[in-house]
């Protein structure tokens, strides 16, 4: 950090002019005067950033950048040990104020970066005076750690020469800075594997030994390297005999929170890199408490604490339902009724509380219990997006609950109306969370969804329907489609009229196949039910039918068939006509077989698609229908008739189950004595090989 | 709900027989369908999407389309007592289904109670039986192992296990390939009627529930009740020519 004044003038206070008459001292002539202006400047603005902003108003930035690059001018290198000592100290001044104004400030690193002062700041650090180049390393660690910092391409021989270099440095400042480097820039498995093939990994775990900054930006580094990436964890967790992940173990216990911190973020993204390390349940417990405790350190420790503690309990039950016997849906409903919480801090313990309760009915229960859910409701109508877009995925977790959606607790004006409203909100990403929320509680057993209807709630899902975003456009469907699961009549012709058959062909037809997907899965629902429902699909000229034989027969994956196959299914259990419409879709030419999509259905690897397939073949062959042998023949000629027969064994109970109805049907069909073959197919399925009994039988 | 005595012996089955031999040997290894794109969802589908060989060992019961959300049933439950015969009607809606974690929920609504001006709806919470999750021994809700057995024994598809059960509540069986599920359903509330409506909610059901024809048999123990109160419940297709499958995703 840069330090405050070590001058031993202290002559210069604050009062010794306004920041205008500051500004016209920087273009001073006086070395001194100009001198003493950077250094009063550098004092007003360290941790102050409404002065930082003034001063940046001021156009301050530009003009010290200005100065550094004439002092650097007058003083290259070469004449480091020239009598020009004020020029020197100018050059130390100018980039602790350039560093000050990014400390911490991203419009300060965006000024810094638009004055140029970047590579001049860069240029210090091949200086011999240890001083200056101290000065420009701590300046450009402060603009590293903005993600506005330019990215440093490791791949580029000379620059991993160049990082080496500083790794290797002894100054404390520099080897801090080529740890703030890659902890800024490292994002691939090719740059992780570039730094450590060049030996980062060891240079960093010496780090670990060193001063307090060193092993901070080690470990933070070291987290990076990690990410994602189990062969840099698996060469760690070798060297030295394991003693580097122990000591980094150990550093969960040091004195300071924020290498208690690093160290427990080091450990997560290790365990979450390569689940097989820190199994331990100690060290699980451990870091769940530490992590519930540094919530409590007011500064950023305790901001970056719960982003954290997310990152560590994120889809893993066993360390939610250790955090739950860790209080921690008590502690941060807490800490949420605080007074007056910065933005990070509220975002963090919404999307901790989301996490939390992503798995486990314990924690959301308790978190209902506690009336947690005002507070997040509050937070819905936060000016900052990434609060309500926290909120939204905080209240999507909790309404994860098919007893509490079925209890009724979220659908009520309180929380109806704000979702509504984000629907239409100015972020996408908020406008995507929302969605998500609003797709679980349409899931609303019990009070059919009204209150979300007068809220104009069914004409903004249409609306987003529409989106140019295809994640926007999914999950609208996604919760039109969870709304029309057992909704009623009115509900359902509700939807149908505001999306009307046109448009739902052309959803099911869309380029993303997760829109593909949903748009079937709704026309299913939709299906559903009364009988009469099935004529939705016959609007317009039959145009939803239409899409749906068109895209199940180009199915792009399994998830897409599957829909396509209930929906054709739920078509089937309909009247003669319905049946007759479903199977001019699945044989559209019947001699030829390899056209038959619904074979390879049949054959798919996946039993959760030979399952729907099946339940199609069944509603098509239902006994009472008249036409059921006509088509029983169709499907003979197709060779159906013979693929169910093989699957009558099939690994999957489901299949089989549905293969054996399909059988007996045929039996039945075919049969002239009915009983008689009932109880051949009831001998036959008590012996061990009775499928081949029932086999003999076409 | 709690009623009264019932006499009637479960009528005869009328479907496909498995014997012992088919369900107690290792299933074949099911195929690797679990959905595994991220963000991960909540499967709440009428597909088998939740069984998996990935974690072989365990033995989930199998992915029955009879069973799944949307799914409805419709048949009795008999009350009778030594002075009189008496059976609801009850329908039953399935509305949640979670088999890697043994959980199913619905509402149940029992119709013609004689002190209800309404039909009376509960929701309630169901343990299937896996042996990962739960075991044929409750150990709670006031039953005893004893309890257990002799309710479980009233199913003739239990016989076959029956040994097995007495050892060690079942544990070490491998279910994944029996053609019936047992469960235990819990009721959790009164949806539409207050606690006052004079029926009691205490007791849980001992359940079989048929893969293969979706017929429900199921007893209600209740210490303070009649013993042996039988639901039977038979899977309902609502009017249509054949099955139709609904579905929702929790995200």
């Amino acid at each position: 950090m840069p330090t405050t004044s070590t001058s031993t003038s202290t002559s210069v206070t604050s009062s010794s002019g306004s920041s205008r008459e500051l500004m016209s001292r920087l273009a001073s002539g006086d070395p001194e005067i100009k001198f003493k202006a950077l250094r009063e400047i550098k004092n007003q603005i360290i941790g102050n950033r409404t002065k930082k902003l003034y001063f940046l108003k001021l156009g301050a930035v530009p003009t010290v950048s200005g100065i550094l690059y004439r002092a650097q001018v007058e003083l290259p290198d070469d004449n480091i040990y020239s009598k020009n000592d004020s020029n020197r100290d100018i050059i130390i001044q100018s980039a602790a104020v350039l560093g000050s104004f990014a400390c911490g400030f991203d419009a300060g690193v965006r000024a810094v970066i638009d004055a140029s002062a970047f590579p001049q700041l860069v240029r210090l650090l091949g200086y011999r005076d240890d001083k200056v180049v101290d000065a420009g390393a701590r300046s450009l660690k402060m603009i590293y750690q903005s993600n506005l910092a330019p990215k440093y391409d490791f791949l580029q021989e000379k620059n991993m020469e160049f990082l080496l270099s500083l790794l290797h440095s002894e100054s404390e400042n520099v080897t801090g800075l080529g740890a703030s480097i890659i902890t800024h820039s490292c994002q691939s498995i090719a740059e992780q594997k570039a730094l450590c093939d060049a030996g980062v990994l060891e240079k960093l775990v010496g780090l670990l030994e060193g001063s307090l900054s060193q092993r901070d930006a080690s470990l933070e580094s070291l987290a990076m390297l990690f990410k994602d990436n189990p062969d840099v964890v698996l060469k760690f967790a070798g060297l030295e005999n394991g003693r580097p992940l122990s000591s980094i173990t150990e550093l969960t216990k040091d004195r300071h929170p924020r290498t208690r911190l690093l160290a427990c973020i080091c450990l997560i993204s290790i365990r979450n890199t390569s689940p097989c390390y820190l199994q331990d349940v100690g060290i699980k417990t451990r870091l769940v408490n530490l992590l519930l405790e540094l919530l409590d350190t007011p500064d950023q420790v305790g901001d970056d604490a719960s982003f954290a503690f997310s990152s560590l309990i994120a889809q893993k039950e066993d360390l939610q339902k250790l955090a739950f016997e860790a209080n921690a849906v008590d502690k941060l409903f807490n800490l949420l009724q605080g007074e007056q919480l910065h933005s990070k801090r509220l975002q963090g313990l919404l999307l901790a509380l989301g996490n939390l309760c992503s798995k486990l009915e314990s924690c959301r229960s308790r978190f209902l219990s506690l009336q947690v859910l005002e507070l997040v409701i509050d937070s819905l109508t936060n000016d900052n997006a990434d609060i309500r877009s926290a909120a939204c995925i905080c209240l999507r977790n909790v309404s994860r609950s098919i007893k509490n959606l079925c209890a009724g607790y979220f659908m009520n004006e309180k929380i109806i109306i704000p979702l509504v409203q984000l629907l239409d909100d100015s972020s996408v990403s908020v406008q995507v969370a929302a969605l998500g929320a609003v797709s679980n509680i349409m899931v609303d057993l019990a009070t059919r969804k009204s209150t979300f209807i007068q809220c104009g709630g069914i004409k903004q899902l249409v609306q987003l329907s529409k989106s140019m975003e295809s994640t926007v456009r999914s999950n609208a469907l996604w919760a039109l489609r969870n709304m029309m699961f057992l909704a009623d009549d009115k509900c359902k012709e509700g939807i149908f009229l505001e999306l009307s058959a046109s448009e739902i062909a052309s959803l099911i037809c869309d380029p993303e196949p997760l829109v593909q997907e949903q748009a079937l899965a709704l026309v299913r629902n939709l299906v559903d039910g009364c009988v009469n429902s099935v004529e939705f699909v016959f609007a317009e000229d039959g145009v939803i039918l239409d899409a749906v034989g068109r895209q199940v027969q180009s199915a792009s994956k399994a998830e897409i068939g599957i829909q396509g196959m209930y929906l054709l299914s739920n078509i089937a259990s309909g009247n003669e006509f319905h049946k007759e419409a479903v199977i001019e879709k699945l044989l559209p030419q019947v001699d030829k077989e390899a056209d038959c999509f619904i074979i390879n259905f049949l054959r798919s690897n996946d039993s959760r698609l030979r399952t729907a397939a099946v339940w199609a073949i069944v509603n098509l062959t239902f006994p009472s229908s008249p036409g059921a042998f006509g088509r029983l023949i169709k499907l003979r000629n197709a060779g159906i008739v013979s693929q169910i027969k093989s699957m009558v064994n099939d690994s999957c109970q489901d299949v089989k189950v549905g293969s054996f109805v399909t059988s007996s049907v045929v039996i039945i069909h075919f049969s002239p004595c009915w009983w008689r073959c009932m109880i051949i197919l009831f001998e036959a399925a008590s012996c061990e090989n009775g499928a081949h009994t029932v086999n003999g039988l076409w | 709900m709690g009623g009264n005595r019932c006499k009637k012996d479960r009528p005869a089955f009328v479907g496909i027989i498995f014997t012992a031999q088919h369900y107690q040997q290792r299933a074949p290894k099911q195929d690797l369908d679990r959905r595994s794109r991220m963000p991960v969802r909540v499967v709440e589908n009428s597909a088998p999407s939740h069984v998996s060989d990935a974690n072989s060992g365990h033995t989930s019961p199998p992915a029955c389309s009879l069973l799944s959300v949307g799914q409805a049933f419709s048949g009795t439950q008999n009350v009778s007592s030594l002075q009189k015969d008496e059976a609801w009607r009850v329908n039953v809606r399935i509305q949640g289904c979670d088999l890697d974690n043994g959980y199913l929920c619905g509402v149940m609504e029992a119709l013609n109670v004689p002190m209800a001006d309404t039909p009376v709806v509960t929701f309630w919470e169901g343990e299937i039986v896996d042996t990962k999750n739960y075991t044929f021994f409750t150990g709670k809700w006031e039953a005893t192992p004893e309890d257990d057995i002799r309710h479980w024994t009233k199913f003739p598809s239990f016989s076959s296990l029956l040994s097995q059960v007495k050892v060690d509540g079942g544990k070490s069986l491998d279910l994944s390939n029996c053609p019936y599920i047992f469960m235990r359903w819990k009721e959790r509330y009164f949806v539409n009627v207050g606690t006052d409506c004079g029926l009691t909610i205490a007791g849980f059901y001992y359940v079989c529930f048929s893969c293969s024809d979706g017929s429900i048999n199921g007893f209600y123990y209740d210490p303070n009740s009649s013993p042996f109160q039988k639901l039977e419940l038979k899977s309902t297709n609502e009017g249509r020519f054949g099955f139709s499958f609904s579905s929702y995703e929790l995200q």
